[in-house]
């Protein structure tokens, strides 16, 4: 319950931005990210549906291979 | 320039490690990737991997979770709860209600949720209907739900609150004298949150070497031999091995709402007992949205009986890092995931489940 998944923001409404990994769209909250200046493109690691952290490309794309992996084994 | 998981791996191997070493790490996430990855073979045989208290679906106390059932099958209200929740057993016959999954058979609302977000939604739809959000879980999925009630709330939605704090666990542990490990990886998500610096206690008042991990296995491997090196070297100190995402404080906004809309206070660990400043209650300034102020006579003292994991069960010595999920007598026989008997065989982040879903099915202590 505690792991993050990275999504790239596409759209920002207020508290509210919609957010994309691997094609799937969500809403995400921003509400946690007040002390961040985000905007679109940027990517952060969500969890229930809160945007927790900022990260870079990079780091996003190392955490999805290894979330491909756990969702094999799943 | 990046090191690679066997670059690591070949970094520990060459460390002059002379004494046996047990690594906790206290996060069901690290769990699922060292075991996913097969990092135990790949370790010298004298290094330990010890899951600890890292699964906040198995330290739910029963009560809290029993309370759940009984508001949901009497009250007429919609309960939703992450839905690992929703397959946790309590302690009672087998003829009575035992999970809420059966309470939802039954005739309960009882809707799962992956976010707090769909809690408010529900409340906003049904606004002649109470809802009760029964949300367990660690720092990182309290936070978010107090982001939620600061936010604000609709009037119908009430928190049946059972966060806890991981660290104070890892303080209990310590503080017991009989540890039974020798260094720490502390969880990267949940110091994404809350700051590395809540485990700096590790090495001040018990000098034993701590990282934070992520979890990919180098950002694992990287921390274990940040351990296994300062133990080497005798020079203890918090190593951040996650610094793509834990930065020094925290997430601070979501820290300021934690303090907002919560209350730290000694708190029941299902099989583990009280432990200190360990659980969140919600804030008086919230109180007109505690499930608990608003539906008092369902939380029973006579149900906290510290220790209470189902009979049979030793999920609480797998919780404390004192025997290996294959160690229990009834691992892959009477508990199976399709059929758990305790929380750890139900949760994502049990280590019982983690290792059954990776095919450890060898009853006996592995060779490690
Ligand atoms: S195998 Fe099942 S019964 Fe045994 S400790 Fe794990 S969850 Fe409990």
């Amino acid at each position: 319950m505690c792991l993050g998944i990275p999504m790239q923001i596409c759209e920002i409404n207020g508290f509210v931005a919609s957010c994309e990994a691997k094609g799937v769209f969500r809403d995400v909250s921003l509400f946690m990210m007040q002390d961040e200046n985000l905007k679109v493109d940027d990517f952060v690691v969500v969890h229930v549906g809160y945007a927790i952290q900022k990260i870079t490309s990079q780091e996003a794309q190392t955490a999805w291979e290894l979330y491909d992996q756990m969702i094999a084994a799943d | 320039m990046t090191v690679t998981a066997s670059q690591w791996l070949d970094r520990i191997r060459a460390l002059p490690l002379e004494s046996h070493v047990k690594i906790m790490n206290v996060c069901g996430g690290h769990e699922r990737s060292i075991t996913m990855a097969g990092l135990r073979s790949a370790l010298p045989g004298n290094i330990e991997l010890i899951p600890g208290p890292g699964c906040p679906v198995c330290i739910c106390p029963e009560e809290d979770v029993y309370e759940a059932i009984q508001l949901a099958l009497n009250e007429n209200i919609i309960l939703v709860a992450f839905g690992d929740m929703l397959r946790v057993p309590v302690n009672v016959r087998k003829s009575d209600t035992r999970t809420l999954a059966e309470a939802k058979a039954r005739g309960a609302d009882i809707r799962p949720i992956a976010s707090p977000v769909e809690a408010v939604k529900i409340a906003k739809e049904h606004p002649e209907i109470p809802v009760v959000f029964f949300a367990a879980g660690f720092e990182t999925t309290t936070a978010p739900v107090a982001a939620m009630l600061v936010e604000g709330v609709p009037a119908n939605l009430f928190l049946l609150l059972s966060g806890r704090l991981t660290w104070p666990a890892v303080a209990m542990l310590l503080e017991s004298g009989e540890a039974g490990f020798n260094a720490l990886i502390a969880p990267g998500h949940v110091a994404t949150v809350m700051g590395p610096e809540e485990w700096q206690f590790v090495v001040d008042a018990h000098n034993m070497p701590a990282a934070v991990a992520g979890f990919e296995p180098e950002s694992l491997l990287a921390a274990m031999y940040s351990v296994l090196r300062q133990l080497t070297d005798g020079r203890y100190f918090l190593d951040n091995c996650y610094p793509a995402l834990v930065r020094e404080g925290g997430n601070r906004s979501a820290r300021r709402q934690l303090e907002e809309a919560f209350v730290v206070e000694d708190a029941n660990w299902r099989g583990v007992g009280s432990i200190a400043n360990s659980g969140y209650i919600i804030a008086d300034k919230y109180k007109a949205h505690d499930a608990r102020r608003k539906y008092p006579n369902y939380a029973s003292e006579a149900r906290k009986r510290a220790g209470e994991m189902p009979p049979g069960c030793d999920c609480a010595g797998v919780v404390l890092g004192k025997i290996y999920p294959n160690e229990c007598r009834l691992y892959g026989k009477a508990c199976v995931p399709r059929n758990p008997i305790g929380p750890c065989m139900v949760s994502d982040e049990g280590a019982c489940r983690i290792w059954w879903a990776n095919g450890l099915r060898e009853t006996a202590k592995p060779k490690i």
